[in-house]
């Protein structure tokens, strides 16, 4: 479990994180969002153990950050932005290297190495350099090496980077597997997509996390949800917007291409009020649906926000 | 400081360096020419009459070994007076590979997955020295043993004792590792500073004009080699200069400054 209180690092004059407030639990997968050198490499730095923070407190599995890093990096598994391997080794001897430094010897370490170059299924490769390998096969790599020691918490920045859809939809199921055996799992990511399939809440960053919650919550984060109903008919369905505003539980209305479009508060339970009082005015209607805002929009609407009004210095160290 | 952890990484830059060549034949073959180049004028001499005039111009030299032939006495200074070369492999080779080692894990990006393991830096520094000076240590140590007793062979086994002589045995246990330490040191700071291997290697290699003067200046003294006394004044600058190292050093690679600086 990781739990973070009021953390924050600055460089000199440069804030890169402040209050950086948020719990992951055993066996949840945590996204972080946010934009180029909104500070999510900079705070898993810190949370990894690797470097101290200016401000704040976290305990990671009810271990102390700064007291006891050296043991959190024991039980921490990281993907790094870069994967950072040893071209002129194997790939076999790049995680053999790891795998001693996380404490693993003998026909364990052997065991590890051949089971994780198995699970990103890489063992035919294995006993070659990996300075010959393409982006894709090095991130690989790198994502056996972060899981090789079976960390109790784990830290993805990009995992399914420079991957092909079938290797990142491997490496996507294998972490939820990883989830499902209890482990910490945070991912930073710039796939939303990514984000919304693979992660239990997310929080959206800039310096600080500005909200986090879970997608489907993140999507309705106005409070409201849009339903598009599809009339046929001579009526126009401009004639029903004065109806509409009288509906105690319709927030707004609007017409785009002969669509009716209706803000709700609760998709499931006023729509069947809502297509009654359409029915009962004479609309004929082919169909009612639940218009889907995308993580993106509420994405790009929060940084965007933030990016106007907040004049806090975040810098390009993350 | 837990061997298992420096172990690793000496193991790892072993491997590294076995897989370089152009750096392995850095290691080796610079000793062999420093040994190559007496060894010939030995050779030289030993087939050749020497013309008494030219012994006179070096007879200051040859009267410090009054048991020898002059033919001999000229064979032992050359092989002494060349020794002093010896000491340029450890001020040379292990900053060459230091820097590589340093360098090649700034650009590849490969050292916040090592300092996100358990591993200390000061660690990661101490495999890293070791792993460096080692190779530089043991060319020495080869080509000072084949020197001996190569030389030894073609004049006259009074070279061999004249070679591994007390003050050079000393010089290869205490100056050649002091030497080689220091090395790893600056080509390790030098390489935080810079971003290419070839440019830390041209800045760091300021390290060998106190070692080419100090053997330029024992010729000119009329000395043939180092006595005992120089050898150890010899250690203590060395050892001094590796305190002054290591406090920059250790200033230098903390773990966040590697991380935001070095990355």
């Amino acid at each position: 479990m990781i739990s973070a209180v009021g953390l924050g690092k600055r460089f000199r004059s440069l804030t890169a994180v402040h209050d950086l407030s948020f719990e992951v639990g055993d066996g949840e997968i945590f996204g972080i969002l946010g934009p180029n050198g909104a500070g999510k490499t900079t705070s898993v730095r810190m949370l990894s153990g690797l470097i101290a923070p200016s401000e704040g407190t976290a305990r990671i599995n009810g271990m102390e950050l700064g007291a006891q890093s050296q043991a959190i990096r024991a039980i921490t598994g990281i993907l790094t932005e870069s994967p950072g391997l040893h071209d002129k080794l194997t790939a076999r001897h790049n995680l053999g290297y790891y795998g001693r430094l996380y404490g693993l010897r003998g026909a364990n370490l052997r065991r590890a190495v051949d089971r994780y170059l198995g699970v990103v299924g890489m063992s035919d490769a294995a006993d070659r350099r990996v300075g010959g390998f393409s982006k894709g096969m090095r991130q690989k790599i790198a994502i056996a090496r972060a899981l090789l020691h079976e960390p109790e918490v784990l830290y993805l920045d990009e995992p399914t980077s420079a991957l092909d859809p079938s290797a990142a939809k491997t490496i996507r199921d294998f972490v939820a597997t990883l989830r499902d055996a209890g482990r910490s799992i945070v991912v930073c990511t710039h796939n939303l997509d990514e984000a919304e399939r693979l992660c239990d809440r997310i929080g959206i960053m800039r310096g600080t996390l500005l909200e986090v919650d879970t997608p489907a919550r993140l999507r309705r984060r106005n409070g409201t949800a849009s339903v598009s109903v599809e009339l046929v008919g001579a009526r126009q369905p401009a004639s029903f917007l004065d109806l509409l505003g009288d509906l105690p539980f319709v927030e707004g209305a609007r017409v785009v291409d002969g669509t009716l479009f209706v803000e709700v508060t609760d998709p499931r339970g006023d729509n069947p009020e809502l297509v009654r009082a359409l029915v009962e005015a004479g609309a004929r209607i082919v169909a009612v649906r639940e218009e889907a805002v995308t993580l993106e929009q509420v994405y790009l609407d929060m940084v965007g926000e933030v990016g106007e009004r907040d004049a806090r210095p975040i810098g390009e160290v993350a | 400081m837990r061997p298992g952890f420096i172990w690793a990484v000496i193991l790892k830059e072993a491997r590294d360096l076995l897989s370089n060549r152009l750096l392995l034949g850095a290691v080796v073959f610079p000793a062999l020419i420093f040994a190559a180049i007496p060894t010939g004028i030995v050779a030289f001499i030993e087939v050749n009459e020497l013309d008494p005039a030219q012994l006179g111009q070096i007879e200051q030299y040859l009267s410090q070994f009054p048991d020898l032939s002059p033919k001999l006495a000229a064979q032992g200074f050359i092989v002494l007076n060349f020794m002093a070369y010896f000491l340029l492999i450890p001020a040379m080779v292990p900053m060459a590979i230091a820097t590589q080692s340093v360098i090649g894990e700034k650009v590849a990006r490969s050292l916040e997955p090592q300092l996100a393991t358990p591993m200390e830096v000061s660690e990661l520094l101490i495999g890293k020295a070791i792993a460096s000076a080692t190779p530089a240590v043991l060319a020495t140590w080869g080509v000072f043993l084949l020197y001996g007793f190569v030389n030894g062979a073609i004049a006259d086994p009074a070279l061999t004792s004249l070679i591994f002589s007390d003050v050079w045995r000393v010089a290869m246990l205490s100056l050649v590792p002091l030497i080689c330490l220091l090395s790893v040191l600056l080509g390790i700071i030098v390489s935080s500073r810079v971003s290419d291997a070839r440019t830390a290697q041209q800045i760091g290699g300021f390290i060998v004009i106190p070692v080419i003067g100090v053997a330029v200046a024992g010729f000119f003294s009329g000395q043939a080699s180092f006595n005992m006394q120089q050898v150890m004044i010899g250690n203590l600058v060395v050892a001094l200069l590796i305190g002054v190292a290591l406090v920059i050093g250790n200033w230098i690679f903390d773990r966040e400054a590697i991380l935001t600086r070095l990355g």
